[in-house]
């Protein structure tokens, strides 16, 4: 639980449902003329999703001693930042490459970053797993299973 | 044709050799899901369906979707079965519905009694998973009668029903379960709308044009949601497991147990048909029932077996009852059927009262197919526990990319777009942050599964209605329905408001 998340996120929804609102009414409306057209739905939704964070953000306030307490039990934790951004990236590059590098030497390449951002050293044992993995998932995904993965560029 | 006819029906599609192995692969991916912690059958159920999808990919469409559907439940209930196993050797449950199995388990465990407690649980589980499907059995075509009959205005009561009912037990605030609700909602109207043709909130892009894909969300939300939060908060240390020495229980161990397993599963049974209360609720119940009336209450927490006995039956139970509203009406209680049914969907196959009638070869072939995962389960659980608990000393630095790294294969390998690979990856970071500050995801994914159908039954609800709103008042059913809806939120509410305590539901 955090004070301010919950706040940005109550200000963040009450935009959302802002924009919602705004945006169904560009909607075309459906040819047969009924009063019920496409944008009802999405419309109404704006509405409660305003509603809800309006209650949201009166929560927050209201339970600011709460977050407090919540806040200092969870304060102590240690958090591995550094190591999440770098398999995070990687998966991106990972996601991004895949169609232009093929599926296994992207795999291959995010699965050895990770583990040896996880822990490092072991580099045998690391290199044989992620090569195992991708190996097994796409030979066996394309030739016993006959689906497709992007292939060697080449 | 009586039931019995289509149970037997059911079994002959359930003993095809194809079947047998797609309940046998389920169950034993559901016992690993359910070992690894940091995996729930949530995401165990997601992950595993594109996987599913090119595994039966060569079958017709409804053997393809009857197989793939055998293989998604075994691993929802396998991972019931699964779940005691870390709870009881190293005092971490698996999943939030073996929560309670630690504090007798792992007591059990200490005290040299490990093998009778997991053979407990194994076999508490087993009964009620038969329990539960006799009673799937006998409900499934009276229920289904009574449903054929709803019109687009009680289902559309009875869909916001079991949102309600979702939302109200998923998290600690009722506020931020409804916001989620309404955002997977939102996320469903997004693509061409089915009824008038015309695009909303796709600003071009073609990519949009088909709608966010509900498997993407799912499995970013959950299984990579976990993976980042593992990632973000625990260091790697693997904890020491308790030894298992003797695998079956004495003859005491089941007299003990046999009364606590049979009020498990009743208990679990009644709480997994009911909409939101889910196998989590069920486990705590049966904990707290089996302490109310045992003659000495406080050997509870120091190993006694009942309290092991009937909250993993009660989990088990509330599984197999969970596909009642499901199979029946149409409607996911919780978040791993909302997945489920999402399956359904993906083979354009639609749960609900025309089921039985349309399909009765998917039906009734994953009934009897539960039957035969069960029993597979009790047979692997009992001498192959030793084996399940190695899985636990998988290194995390292994599981966790790899995690990550099917996630990715098993989206692109059904969507075939780098624009969902982002989604996903994007849904991952989204799930982390929301479950970290309380906000429940699995509102969210029910939310998305049932958003268009809510809709189509809402718009032609109101076609017939000429517009007025009055038609779901007017509707006897449908306003009992929505009448039970507002009190499934109101009443948490005022209990909270009065100082109670409310038991949530954290897996969903």
């Amino acid at each position: 639980m955090n004070l301010k998340f919950d706040r940005v996120a109550s200000i963040v929804f009450l935009v959302l449902g802002i924009l919602i609102i705004i945006e169904s009414q560009k909607i075309s409306e459906s040819a047969y003329g009924s009063q019920i057209g496409p944008s009802t739905f999405p419309f109404v939704l704006g509405i409660v999703l305003i509603g809800l964070s309006i209650l949201l953000f009166f929560e927050t306030i209201r339970h600011q001693a709460m977050y407090k307490i919540v806040q200092e039990k969870e304060g102590g934790k240690s958090s591995n930042f550094k190591r999440f951004l770098i398999i995070f990236i990687s998966a991106v590059a990972y996601a991004f490459l895949l169609e232009k590098l093929g599926y296994l030497i992207t795999t291959f390449a995010f699965l050895l970053i990770s583990f040896q951002t996880l822990e490092r050293g072991k580099w045998v044992s690391s290199i044989i797993v992620a090569a195992a993995f991708s190996a097994i998932i796409y030979f066996g995904f394309v030739n016993v299973l006959g689906g497709s993965l992007p292939k060697f560029p080449l | 044709m009586s039931t019995i006819q289509y149970l037997l029906d059911g079994f002959a599609i359930a003993f095809q050799w194809h079947n047998i192995l797609f309940a046998l692969l389920g169950v034993i991916i559901g016992t690993a899901v359910g070992v690894l912690p940091g995996i729930g059958p949530m995401s165990g159920v997601a992950l595993l369906i594109p996987v599913t999808a090119t595994l039966t990919s060569g079958l017709p469409i409804e053997m393809a979707a009857t197989s793939s559907i055998i293989l998604l439940a075994g691993v929802y209930y396998g991972a019931m079965y699964g779940g005691s196993t870390t709870s009881i050797l190293l005092n971490t449950p698996g999943e939030s519905s073996s929560v309670v199995t630690t504090l007798d388990g792992y007591q059990m465990a200490r005290q040299g009694r490990a093998g009778a407690a997991l053979s407990i649980a194994a076999i508490g589980s087993f009964i009620a998973g038969i329990i539960a499907l006799i009673g799937l059995v006998l409900l499934a075509r009276p229920l289904s009668k009574v449903a054929i009959n709803f019109g687009p205005a009680e289902y559309f009561s009875l869909m916001l029903l079991g949102l309600a009912a979702v939302s109200g037990l998923a998290g600690k605030s009722i506020t931020k379960a409804l916001i989620m609700t309404v955002l997977g909602l939102l996320l469903g109207t997004i693509g061409i709308d089915a009824v008038s043709g015309i695009a909303r909130f796709t600003y071009d892009q073609p990519v949009l044009f088909s709608g966010i894909e509900f498997l993407t969300v799912a499995v970013g939300l959950f299984a990579l949601g976990e993976v980042f939060k593992t990632i973000f908060e625990k260091d790697g240390a693997d904890e020491p497991i308790a030894k298992i020495d003797r695998i079956l229980p004495t003859k005491k161990d089941l007299k003990d147990s046999a009364a606590p397993i049979a009020r498990g599963s009743f208990l679990g049974f009644f709480l997994g048909v009911l909409p939101g209360a889910g196998a989590t609720l069920a486990s705590f119940f049966a904990y707290i029932t089996e302490k109310k009336i045992s003659k000495n209450p406080e050997s509870f927490g120091k190993g006694n077996i009942a309290g092991v006995a009937s909250p993993e039956s009660a989990n088990n139970a509330a599984s197999g009852g969970a596909m009642i509203p499901l199979l029946t009406l149409g409607i996911p209680g919780s978040g791993t059927t909302a997945i489920l049914m999402g399956a359904f969907i993906m083979y354009n196959i639609q749960p609900g009262p025309l089921l039985f009638e349309e399909h009765p070869d998917v039906a009734w072939g994953l009934i009897a197919s539960m039957f035969l995962g069960n029993l597979m389960l009790l047979i692997l659980n009992m001498p192959l526990v030793r084996v399940f608990a190695k899985i636990i000393q998988t290194p995390k630095r292994f599981l966790l990319p790899i995690i990550i790294a099917i996630s990715i294969f098993g989206v692109y390998a059904v969507q075939y777009t780098t624009f969902d690979l982002f989604l996903l990856l994007g849904c991952g970071i989204a799930g982390y942050f929301f479950a970290k500050n309380d906000f429940p995801v699995a509102p969210l994914v029910l939310a998305l599964v049932l958003g268009p159908m809510i809709e189509n039954n809402m718009r032609r609800a109101l076609t017939i209605s000429n517009g007025e709103f009055s038609i779901f008042i007017a509707k006897p059913l449908s306003l009992i329905f929505l009448v039970i809806a507002v009190l499934w939120i109101l009443i948490p509410i005022l209990m909270k408001l009065r100082g109670k305590n409310v038991i949530i539901n954290e897996e969903g």
